[in-house]
């Protein structure tokens, strides 16, 4: 019995349609696949985009031009004799505010910074001279000023904007308080310095720990440690601590270093000494693939000339191996700088308003910062945390770009 | 002496010794080898350096570390012996108190005394921390100059310097990778410790399977039944880090891993690849802010605009939304070393029966990359429901029981946090209680670890 078979009459109507419906499924599950492409980069687009247009006002400050006429005003300074001392006994705040109300009306004391006497302190000290002449000065703005200027504040500020702004008094300066200040209540006054200094100490103590007892681990499980069970043990605890969320590092700086040890709370070192932690397995992961990336005859050649297992690691492979180990450890470094849920364990979130001195001063770091303002009721807070987080990004995007560039120089490929 | 001090003192006795030892063997072994003993010099002369240079300051530094830990009780045993001790009253904690203030004033960390009590002992406290000090100092330049005569008298031409030296580089190696087993013993043994403490008050069971969450009410004195069930927790964490977080990533994931992969050219996937593993560098706070500020209030809009009832500013899906978003790379990236591990073979021989790239990746591909796609979700869903700032500020405190996305809910990492911050005492069941969540949490996410890494040896295996 035989079967005629045809040939597949790809001509055919039905044929047709169904190569069609095939591609055209070809194409959707493309367009499906660059979609969520473009999705998962847009989202990260709006991220940014929302920090940015939030933040960058952060950068800035609303200024208030006021025209002080020196010789005029109840200043009793001597141009000639200009001390700190003497600064400070001048009564520059009542001075202030007095030339304020004058020029701006009775309500000044409401739209000056209530700091805004140090600007005029620093003036002088600046250029004793301007005491003989009249002299235009910005001064910071009060923080309802500064709210209604950039975006909306309380309906009598925003009124007393309009005023200003017909007047031609009101101008934009950046904030340099926000780059040398540290924490306060006064959203207008608090700067990132206090936090920034303490993440530099705790990241410095982070990377004295983590990276030579990573980079040690590394070499000794790749280089010298015999197949034996406690060395599958040590294999199995870095890869698991790897894994462990980074809250629990918190947990165990608390029980273990505060708690048990006694160690200062709330300071970078206990901070850095738990980010250490869980930085060290990054390291010696990123080691272990630096070093095994070293070809075996480079070993071979310096034992045949009569290197010792310790001079071939040391003088041969770790050399080698540096450039690969230095871009996981600036990865793993960039991840602790990120890092705020273990910190918080530990009492970092302190309100601190002085910059640490030490590692052993109570200190707070970029993250916490930005967490603890997150949570500021006032309305200036938010474009402070915004730009807050834009120094962070823009640290990790340094940090990651100097990893990128480090592989990219040095990679080796044998 | 002070330390600092002490320290720059033994560090320049090293490096004399480690100049002088290499000299001296230097000159030994041109004596060995012009008198024909040739075949005996065996170290470099740096390492005899090395020899006596570390013989000369590990036993100091030893010395001072055991120091520094038994020289306070020795002063303070000294001052007590005063007689101007006398006069310190009995009870335990002014006695402290007051001894605390004059070793503050003795050591320069305060300026003047609050209590004239102290002010009486700060000079003894002067004079004990002087003596002891200078012992201390002492001593350790002993042991110093001991040891280091000690080796370089052991220095020859045929002194096998460099295994010495070399015996010891590999201890500090051994010790420092043994560290890794220090901080995983430590780990579990502080979460266990306290969790027993935890549960010498909480029974386990109305732990583990109450459904009420209320650690404020036990803390106020209304007992702890009923206050510490934390099956809400469990529940939030799961709703916000197993599946509305892997809702937003698993398909985002996997269909970037594949566009990539599979249809994009070389150059947008030189682009792209870096910029979708940004998402996953962003710090979490940075999303949990995001995730307050603005994702969270158009949600709830979203949701009152709809008249979905229960709406809160602080919502699991805005949670579960963000940290998906940050999951993408992490399964994007697992499941495009899965695809690329699938043999190149199988990839030829379904185009060649003529199906579309797209019929090759649904019907061959994935299924055959199946394995590590489920590896890396489940490696995902660990570190999603581990991970805390995001659903600390953006899914709220509120412990519901409840499958409405838009209402408040509350996970593990976040009541750890909370117990946690704030004013502690820790002899209390409320502060015990994070501890018992981390051990929780800490068992979950290494069983789930093991679970994938494993589903992905097993698969990777399959295909070498």
């Amino acid at each position: 019995m035989t079967v005629e078979r045809l040939p597949t009459d790809w001509k055919s109507e039905a044929m047709r349609k169904r190569i069609a419906g095939r591609y055209a499924k070809e194409r959707r599950f493309r367009l499906i696949g660059l979609g969520a492409v473009v999705l998962s980069a847009a989202f990260l687009a709006f991220l940014l985009f929302t920090m940015m247009g939030n933040g960058l006002r952060g950068f800035t400050r609303t200024e208030i031009a006021l025209t002080v006429d020196f010789p005029a005003s109840p200043l009793l300074l001597d141009p000639a004799a200009i001390t700190d001392e003497s600064l400070n006994q001048a009564n520059l705040p009542m001075v202030t505010s007095a030339v304020a109300k004058q020029a701006l009306g009775p309500d000044a004391d409401s739209l000056l910074s209530s700091t805004a006497w140090i600007t005029i302190r620093d003036a002088i000290k600046a250029d004793p001279s301007i005491l003989s002449r009249t002299e235009t000065i910005a001064l910071p703005a009060s923080t309802g000023i500064d709210l209604a200027a950039k975006s909306e504040g309380p309906p009598e500020a925003e009124a007393a904007v309009a005023r200003l702004e017909k007047a031609g008094v009101l101008t934009t300066g950046f904030n340099w308080n926000f780059l040398s200040a540290s924490d306060g209540t006064d959203p207008a006054q608090v700067g990132i310095w206090g936090a920034f200094k303490g993440t530099l100490l705790t990241m410095l103590v982070t990377l004295l720990l983590s990276f030579p007892v990573g980079v040690a681990t590394a070499l000794y499980l790749e280089e010298y440690a015999p197949k034996a069970w406690w060395t599958d043990i040590i294999e199995v605890s870095i890869n698991n601590l790897a894994a462990v969320p980074s809250i629990i590092f918190g947990l165990l700086g608390l029980s273990i270093f505060l708690n048990l040890l006694h160690l200062p709370r709330s300071a970078a070192l206990v901070g850095g000494m738990t980010l250490a932690l869980m930085t060290m397995p990054v390291i010696v992961i990123a080691g272990r693939n630096a070093i095994k990336s070293v070809p075996p005859s480079i070993r071979d050649a310096a034992l045949g000339i009569g290197a010792s297992p310790v001079q071939v690691v040391f003088q041969h492979v770790l050399p080698l191996a540096l450039p690969g180990i230095l871009t996981g450890t600036i990865i793993g470094m960039a991840r602790a700088l990120g890092e705020t849920a273990p910190l918080l364990m530990i009492g970092m979130r302190a309100f601190i308003a002085t910059p640490p001195g030490g590692i052993s001063d109570p200190a707070t770091v970029l993250p916490v910062q930005i967490f603890l303002w997150s949570d500021e009721v006032s309305k200036g807070f938010v474009e402070k945390t915004s730009a807050a987080i834009i120094v962070l990004l823009a640290f990790l995007l340094a940090m990651n770009g100097l990893a990128i560039y480090l592989r990219n120089k040095f990679e080796t490929r044998w | 002496m002070t330390g600092p001090a002490i320290l720059l003192l033994l560090a320049g006795l090293g490096a004399i010794a480690w100049v002088s030892a290499r000299a001296r063997a230097m000159r030994l072994q041109a004596v060995a080898r012009t008198t024909g003993r040739r075949d005996t010099v065996h170290s470099l002369p740096g390492y005899h350096g090395w020899y006596v240079a570390l013989w000369t300051l590990l036993p100091a530094a030893l010395f001072l570390v055991v120091w520094a830990n038994v020289a306070p009780s020795l002063v303070t045993q000294a001052v007590l012996a005063d007689p101007a001790a006398q006069a310190l009253p009995l009870d335990g904690f002014s006695r402290s108190a007051i001894l605390g203030e004059a070793r503050a004033i003795a050591t320069g960390m305060q300026a003047g005394a609050f209590n004239p009590a102290s002010q009486a002992l700060v000079e003894p406290y002067t004079r004990a921390l002087d003596k002891f000090g200078l012992a201390g100092a002492i001593l350790a330049l002993v042991l110093a100059f001991a040891g280091g005569a000690y080796a370089f008298t052991r220095i020859r031409p045929d002194f096998r310097a460099r295994t010495r030296v070399e015996r010891l580089v590999m201890a500090l190696l051994l010790v420092a990778s043994l560290l890794a087993i220090v901080t995983t013993v430590g780990i579990v043994a502080s979460l266990l410790w306290e969790s027993f403490r935890f549960f010498s008050m909480v029974n386990p069971i109305d732990f583990l399977f109450g459904t009420k969450w209320s650690p404020q009410s036990a803390a106020m004195g209304y007992g702890n039944e009923d206050a510490f069930g934390a099956i809400p927790l469990f529940w939030g964490t799961i709703f916000i880090g197993a599946i509305i977080a892997m809702i937003v990533a698993i398909p985002l994931g996997l269909m970037s891993a594949v566009y990539l992969t599979q249809y994009a050219s070389p150059t947008v996937r030189r682009w792209m690849k870096p910029t979708l593993e940004m998402l996953a560098g962003v710090p979490t706070v940075v999303y949990g802010y995001f995730a307050a500020l603005t994702i969270a209030p158009a949600l709830r809009d979203f949701a009152v605009m709809i008249g979905i009832s229960g709406a809160s500013s602080e919502s699991a899906l805005a949670a579960g939304l963000v940290m998906g978003v940050m999951i993408i790379p992490f399964v994007s990236s697992m499941a495009d070393d899965s695809i690329a591990a699938v043999p190149q073979s199988m990839r030829d021989g379904s185009l060649a029966m003529g199906a579309t790239t797209s019929e090759t990746i649904k019907r061959v591909l994935i299924p055959a990359a199946l394995p590590g796609v489920v590896g890396g979700v489940l490696l995902a869903v660990s570190r999603a429901i581990g991970e805390t700032m995001i659903v600390v500020m953006a899914a709220g405190l509120a412990a519901n029981l409840t499958l409405n996305p838009f209402s408040s809910v509350t996970t593990v990492t976040t009541q750890i946090v909370q117990l946690l911050t704030g004013d502690q005492e820790f002899d209390s069941a409320k502060t015990l209680a994070a501890f018992a969540l981390g051990l929780v949490l800490f068992i979950i996410t290494l069983l789930l670890n093991i679970v994938a890494l494993r589903v992905v040896r097993k698969y990777r295996e399959a295909y070498e």
